[in-house]
């Protein structure tokens, strides 16, 4: 049973990680808050679903091409709603809030509630790894989410955007002054972030359904993992799920399954009482100690 | 000024002391008899349930309707949705959502109803209020008939026409006893939506495997919305559970079978998950539930031979609405609801009048052949269930086997098939 826990626990992390990526890279790093992670998160799955389904494209041209659109709707979203109310960070939170519930409520409202909305597998079949069975869907799930994460770490810290992200994150003010244009920036931290949230979707979506109330049981989990392991750093991230994802599994287990959704809000609780920075979190730390 | 203020006073008061008295009974000649329908429209039930209930109106429509005394009656229903199967949706946003469709269309009797348990419960309240004879299709919790029985003037206007949750134990408890028989098996594995009826019907399970020499391994809950079940699989296959007993009606839960054929769970899955029940799960879940036993708790939308109604009803279910639709027709809620209809006609007919109290007296003394059976009413104005369609009202187990048929199993008197382990528990 042992083995079974490790490896599931692992497993339960990287969704966690990769569920929590897209919104970290846009809240955590960039410093622009997108409340609609989850409603663009469900989109993506439905939007793979009708281009499979209503215009039979190929599975790894649905993917592609709903990457890309939900990239560009993450683009459009910023200059729409949040240039308007960028820096005063109640009213980022609430614009991209609404904007999350009017997508998911849009969806439930057009009828996408059944158990028949499933996306499939990239490769179906099941290996024995230590005597545990685990399917090809789930290997892939492990090895593209360190993949990105590896992509993460390499983008914001070696590449032109990644680093103009971070600047704008540490202080907006002098990243301008050393001629980062802060609204692109934003703009792109915000396309990039949903990129990844629709990745995401698409190889964990095939595991379950694809449910409206995943849509804000995301948004719990991205902001949960943020807040646990500090919203900017991508070690933080790595953690946080592996903590809370092997938490998870061992209270399902040997407690109670009902309470793992309890685990996220126990965190957010603990973290937010005795490190508000969050146990990788560095800008803000330099706060707390002034 | 003080008089005066009295005065408004005690009009305001009496205006609203009235209200709930006021008749929505009156029907002249040409008048339609008003049904209504708060349910979760959104749901698989509700949406179901919906649809039956709408197919029962024109038929008897097309007949020339009901005849209530001297006149007949077209019957009209409105439908409303109160969200209740959503997580977070509190009881008073159902509870706020029927009001509003008694107050603004005043219907002379209510269909479908709650589908949450815990909001039935407090409807009842609401339907006492105004005297709406009211019958239940999807909720199950049989405290309902425990409050019609402790306060029958309050709540007599409250009935129940499909299956309840001590029914639904009764008829897994013959499952498993075929189970037992058939294979031997006496390893349970018990995992339930962690809601009133799902818990309740894993309760009385337990209950019956414990007193008939089964062990039960654990009995787990999930929040509704869940959908990773792999806890709990961990467990079945760590401590060798021979049956997996899930009870569960929220979409998510078809994927437990998905998952537990991605862990080569090496055990039998009989119980219920609502989204398994339909006929097009076969294809939707890509053959993955091939061995289920599932239960249908009211035939209808599965055709049985032994109650020809329910044929009819597959039938023109499909014609009506569908080959896709009937394809998608819940295992919990349409046949109920469409027989509800033919309940309320047949009672407004023998009571000759739509008055509340006339009415209910006649709903007590329905006995009729439906989708679901032979419908009669308990004292505790619950649907009797049992094993035989010319008796009472029935549900079935069944299998499903390739390639892509759900062979009715149990109960035996009528079973179309025989319980075959799946090749996954083949040595």
């Amino acid at each position: 049973m042992l083995s079974s826990i490790l490896i599931y626990g692992l497993i339960n992390s990287v969704i966690l990680a990769l569920t929590a990526m897209g919104f970290s890279l846009t809240f955590g790093i960039s410093g622009v808050a997108n409340f609609a992670y989850g409603g663009f998160y469900i989109l993506s799955g439905f939007l793979v679903w009708m281009l499979l389904h209503y215009l039979k494209f190929p599975f790894l041209l649905a993917i592609v091409v709903t990457v890309g659109i939900v990239g560009l709707l993450g683009f459009i979203t910023y200059w729409i709603i949040l240039l308007r109310v960028r820096g005063i960070a109640l009213s980022e939170v609430i614009a991209t809030f609404a904007l999350g519930v009017g997508i998911l409520e849009l969806f439930r409202y057009l009828g996408f509630v059944t158990y028949e909305f499933t996306l499939p597998y990239l490769k179906k079949g099941t290996i024995l790894i230590a005597g545990v069975p685990i399917d090809y869907q789930r290997l892939f799930i492990i090895g593209i989410g360190l993949a990105l994460v590896l992509f993460l770490y390499f983008f914001t810290h070696h590449t032109r955007i990644g680093l103009s992200f971070r600047g704008i994150a540490q202080n907006e003010r002098t990243a301008i002054s050393l001629g980062i244009r802060s609204d692109r920036t934003a703009a792109l931290s915000l396309a990039f972030g949903c990129a990844m949230g629709a990745l995401a979707a698409i190889i964990i979506l095939p595991l379950g359904i694809i449910s409206i109330n995943t849509g804000y049981e995301v948004l719990l989990i991205a902001v949960a993992v943020g807040i646990v392991g500090g919203l900017e750093s991508v070690s933080g991230i790595l953690i946080a799920s592996l903590i809370l994802g092997y938490t998870q599994v061992f209270t399902g287990t040997y407690l109670k399954p009902e309470w793992m959704m309890v685990v996220y809000l126990a965190a957010i609780v603990l973290v937010l009482t005795i490190k508000p920075s969050g146990l990788f979190g560095k800008f803000k730390e330099l706060e707390e100690r002034v | 000024m003080k008089k005066k203020s009295l005065l408004i006073g005690f009009l305001v008061f009496s205006f609203l002391a009235v209200i709930p008295h006021l008749s929505f009974g009156q029907l002249k000649a040409g008048d339609p008899i008003i049904i209504g329908v708060p349910t979760a429209l959104g749901s698989i039930e509700g949406r179901d349930g919906w649809m039956a209930i709408q197919m029962a109106i024109e038929e008897i429509n097309a007949k020339g309707g009901v005849q209530v005394g001297p006149n007949k009656h077209l019957l009209k229903a409105y439908a409303i949705d109160t969200r209740e199967h959503e997580p977070g949706i509190p009881v008073h946003d159902a509870l706020t959502a029927a009001e509003k469709l008694i107050l603004e269309r005043k219907p002379h009797a209510i269909a479908l109803g709650n589908f949450r348990s815990e909001v039935l419960l407090s409807t009842m309240d609401l339907i006492s209020k105004y005297k709406l004879p009211y019958i239940c299709s999807i909720a199950m919790t049989p405290l309902m008939q425990k409050k019609v029985t402790e306060e029958y003037d309050k709540y007599k206007y409250i009935f129940r026409n499909c299956l309840n949750a001590p029914y639904l134990s009764m008829y897994l408890s013959g499952v498993m006893g075929f189970i037992r028989k058939e294979f031997g098996f006496n390893r349970a594995y018990i995992i339930t939506q962690d809601v009133l009826w799902a818990k309740g019907t894993g309760a009385g399970l337990e209950k019956w495997f414990k007193e008939n020499g089964w062990e039960v391994i654990a009995f787990d809950t999930y929040a509704t919305g869940s959908s990773d079940f792999s806890p709990s699989l961990i467990k079945v296959r760590a401590q060798k559970a021979q049956v997996i007993v899930p009870i569960f009606d929220m979409p998510q839960s078809g994927i437990l079978l998905k998952q537990a054929r991605a862990m080569q769970i090496p055990a039998l899955i009989a119980g219920f998950i609502s989204p398994i029940a339909c006929e097009n799960a076969w294809k939707v879940f890509e053959g993955e539930v091939e061995g289920m036993i599932n239960m249908i708790y009211e035939v209808g939308p599965i055709p049985v031979k032994a109650v020809p109604k329910s044929v009819a009803f597959n039938q023109n279910y499909g014609r009506r609405w569908g080959e896709k639709a009937r394809t998608e027709l819940s295992g919990h809620g349409p046949g109920p609801s469409y027989d509800a209809i033919y309940i309320l006609a047949s009672a407004f007919e023998r009571a000759k009048t739509v008055d509340p109290d006339a009415v209910v007296k006649a709903i007590e003394q329905t006995d009729m052949d439906g989708a679901i059976g032979r419908i009669r009413f308990g004292k505790d104005h619950q649907v009797i269930f049992g094993f035989n369609p010319k008796e009472t009202a029935v549900g079935v187990g069944f299998q499903w086997k390739k390639p892509g048929e759900r062979v009715v199993v149990f109960p035996e008197g009528f079973a179309e098939g025989k319980i075959d382990l799946p090749p996954y528990m083949k040595k």
